[in-house]
């Protein structure tokens, strides 16, 4: 199939100054972590009994996972909907996802305090099948394994095309192999996370008065599974855009536009569910509260409706708005989910939380980690499909060096922010409304 | 080729549908509390701040007496001062309160639990040793807890410690002083024994079974009318729960430090809305089944179309 058969392995210099960066800052993290499982969570977060889950669960897990639904939209449109052009941009979604969710389930462990005890997740017998969390537990677990298992085919890909006999012909039997059973496996990759991230939403319906009633509703695992299918779909969208500049990969404007406006109706979808909703439970008269959560909502909104507009105007034609658009859709649905988890849940009077440097690293690094490994397996293994001819294989990581350089460069590449978009931003987000409810 | 609106709308109700259904679905059922179901009875009226139930609370669970103002990981017990939001019927500006796990009814830290750590007595995953079933009281197992901290997250009363300067933390929280149960006793002390009622000088803590506390409680608004506030905080609320608290007249529960609660339980809430999508397992299997045919048959499909070469992944 032509995608596949056009994307290549990107080759350049495995250890450039940029992958140094992004290693260094994943030393911190490092460093922090170790030091987390010396003396105890407590040592290197502020979190609190209030705020037991601090930015970790959020961030680490709610919003990388978020970003690694991008997968599941464009595996949904690709193989269930049938739309066959979406194939090029499978491997680097999944690999996008294979990697966000790596990363999420990691940071589950940083965060656990008695992670030694997570052998019994495989005694079935045990497990509690009311709580939402193992739920998720297990499911995130068994979808890590059928992601990377679904980038097998770019290593047997790889080895087919060999120069080694052996090696190519050990490739080829294999990857026919693979072929016949990747539909069973596509299929897991399909319902998997539609189980986890309507379980993801539902984790905060159980903290009922805690959570601000604007974001509370039993609808949070709809409102869950459509915000991932959209955000998905930017982080797709914004990760394309930059590999185009990076890398001069294949970038169909068609596409693209195709993408964004399912992207707008899912939007659209989003913002109609929650309005309706609030306005059926009678919460409308919370709107007129001005209060930080109305700040907060607002800007939610915003960040839904301005790139549903964008996407579904039949002026706006430049991908350079859909892009920027992506990148709002990225940043609004990362803001809803650490507002429902963080920002606008009240552990009650007495409690206040503001990440701590210590959390901040580690969410730092484990993003700046996921980068480098997507450049490191897309340098080395047929992911990314280029335009011909290859113009670059030189030009470094500079995914990396926007994430380096700040956002007031990063804003001048308008597809850098994908990174701080994301876990960077998103990690400075929830300290605003943190502090103040406690 | 574009994805038309008629795709997207089924893809979306087809995603839809499995979050939605709740409403359609059967609820889980609602927990009523066990006819063995064992609780205190907190009068706040009665008790005088000495704070002998707390220090008997650090005794009895092996913790150094450091006169606590919150509980935490070495507090599973405290007794507050809270000043009124306006005055109680007979001028007080403040009232004593003693806090500690509710034992809920149907608590939402036993829900959320990932491997069952929080049980209720009896009927957990695996016994900790001669546990009884029906007695209610929420135990702890640390060798099933993840430290997670869902719990901390779920219980509407922030309840549960977490011992955050560990390398092996543990949860923290009352249960109910069972390991100082007495079985050669009859009645409610075989079950357990908690060391802050037996110590409390006032008779201001009681402890026995729920039944017979609730229709205490009744008794002493009856017989001093005027006196209590109508309301028996736990009764109905959240489910109810398994301690119960009377406040003076005049004196609001939300005054006390108490959230306010549906009668429902969140748990139930919670458990309505996560599993009915899932019909009994059979949402996700036909879901798989139905994915599975449309790759199949898709990947085909774009196989064969002329513009693709052979598939090759
Ligand atoms: S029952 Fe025992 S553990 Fe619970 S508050 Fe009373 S003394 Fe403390
Ligand atoms: S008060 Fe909190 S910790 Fe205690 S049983 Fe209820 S939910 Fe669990
Ligand atoms: S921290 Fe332990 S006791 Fe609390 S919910 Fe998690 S596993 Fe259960």
């Amino acid at each position: 199939m032509t995608a596949q058969a056009r994307a290549r392995a990107i080759g350049g210099p495995l250890l450039d100054r940029p992958m140094l960066w992004l290693l260094a800052l994943f030393a911190v993290a490092e460093a922090v972590i170790v030091f987390r499982f010396i003396d105890g969570i407590g040592a290197v977060s502020n979190m609190n009994d209030g705020y037991a889950w601090g930015i970790w669960e959020p961030v680490n897990v709610v919003v990388f996972t978020g970003i690694g639904a991008g997968a599941y939209s464009v595996g949904l449109l690709c193989y269930l909907l049938n739309r066959g052009h979406y194939h090029p941009l499978v491997r680097p979604a999944v690999l996008l996802a294979a990697i966000a969710y790596s990363l999420g389930g990691a940071s589950i462990v940083v965060a656990l305090g008695r992670p030694w005890n997570m052998y019994l997740l495989a005694a079935p017998p045990l497990w509690n099948l009311s709580s939402v969390l193992l739920e998720v537990a297990v499911c995130v677990i068994a979808y890590v394994c059928v992601l990377w298992i679904e980038m097998l085919p770019a290593v047997l890909d790889d080895a087919a095309r060999s120069p080694e006999r052996a090696r190519a012909a050990w490739g080829q039997r294999w990857g026919r192999r693979l072929a016949r059973a990747m539909p069973w496996i596509i299929a897991l990759a399909m319902l998997l996370p539609t189980m986890h991230q309507s379980s993801l939403g539902g984790l905060m319906i159980v903290a009922g008065p805690k959570l601000h009633p604007l974001w509370h509703t039993s609808l949070l695992p709809l409102l869950a599974l459509v915000s991932c299918l959209s955000m998905g779909l930017g982080a797709v969208v914004v990760l394309t855009a930059l590999m185009k500049h990076t890398w001069s990969a294949r970038l169909d404007g068609l596409l693209l536009a195709d993408m964004s406006r399912v992207n707008g109706l899912l939007l659209v979808l989003f913002a109609v569910v929650r309005l309706a909703d609030i306005a059926w439970s009678g919460k409308l008269g919370l709107l007129l509260v001005p209060d930080f959560h109305l700040a907060f909502f607002v800007l939610e909104l915003a960040l839904f409706l301005i790139p549903a507009f964008l996407f579904l105007s039949r002026r706006v034609r430049q991908n350079r708005a859909r892009i920027a658009g992506a990148l709002a859709v990225v940043a609004g649905c990362s803001l809803w989910r650490i507002d429902a988890f963080l920002t606008c849940y009240d552990a009650g009077e007495g409690w206040s939380y503001w990440p701590s440097a210590g959390e901040l690293a580690v969410t730092v690094g484990m993003a700046a980690l996921g980068v480098a490994v997507f450049i490191l397996v897309s340098r080395l293994l047929p992911v990314v499909e280029l335009q011909e001819p290859v113009v670059s294989t030189s030009v470094p990581a500079a995914v990396a060096a926007f994430v380096l350089s700040g956002p007031a460069e990063a804003a001048q590449g308008q597809e850098a922010p994908r990174v701080t978009a994301g876990p960077g931003a998103a990690a400075t987000r929830p300290a605003e409304g943190a502090g103040a409810p406690g | 080729m574009r994805v038309s609106r008629r795709l997207l709308l089924k893809g979306a109700v087809a995603a839809g549908a499995a979050a939605v259904l709740p409403e359609r679905a059967r609820a889980r059922e609602r927990v009523e509390p066990e006819a063995g179901a064992v609780g205190m009875l907190y009068d706040s009226t009665r008790c005088v701040g000495c704070g002998g139930c707390a220090a008997a609370c650090k005794e009895s669970n092996g913790q150094p007496w450091d006169d606590p103002r919150e509980l935490s990981s070495t507090t599973r017990s405290v007794v507050k001062t809270r000043r009124l939001g306006r005055p109680a019927a007979d001028g007080a500006v403040t009232a004593l309160v003693k806090r500690q796990c509710m034992h809920c009814v149907d608590p939402s830290c036993v829900s959320v639990c990932v491997l069952g750590a929080l049980h209720k007595e009896g009927r957990g995953k695996r016994d900790m040793g001669g546990e009884r079933r029906g007695t209610g009281i929420v135990l702890y197992d640390k060798d099933l807890c993840l430290g997670c901290r869902y719990c901390q997250i779920a219980c509407a009363f922030a309840i549960p410690r977490f011992e955050w300067r560990e390398a092996f933390p543990l949860i923290s929280k009352c249960e109910l002083c069972r390991h100082r149960a007495d079985p050669a006793q009859e009645g409610p002390r075989a079950v357990a024994n908690p060391a802050c009622a037996q110590v409390c000088p006032a008779g201001a803590l009681q402890y026995g079974w729920r039944a017979d506390l609730l229709v205490e409680a009744r008794r002493r608004q009856a017989a001093e009318p005027g006196r209590y506030q109508e309301r028996i905080f736990g009764e109905k609320e959240g489910g109810g729960t398994q301690v119960l608290y009377l406040a003076a007249a005049g004196v609001s529960f939300a005054d006390l430090g108490f959230p306010e609660l549906p009668e429902g339980s969140y748990a139930h809430a919670s458990e309505t809305v996560s599993h009915a999508p899932y019909l009994n397992g059979l949402a996700p299997i036909g879901l798989y089944a139905a994915a599975a045919y449309l790759v199949r048959r898709n990947r085909k499909e774009q196989e064969g179309e002329p513009s693709h070469e052979e598939e090759k992944p």
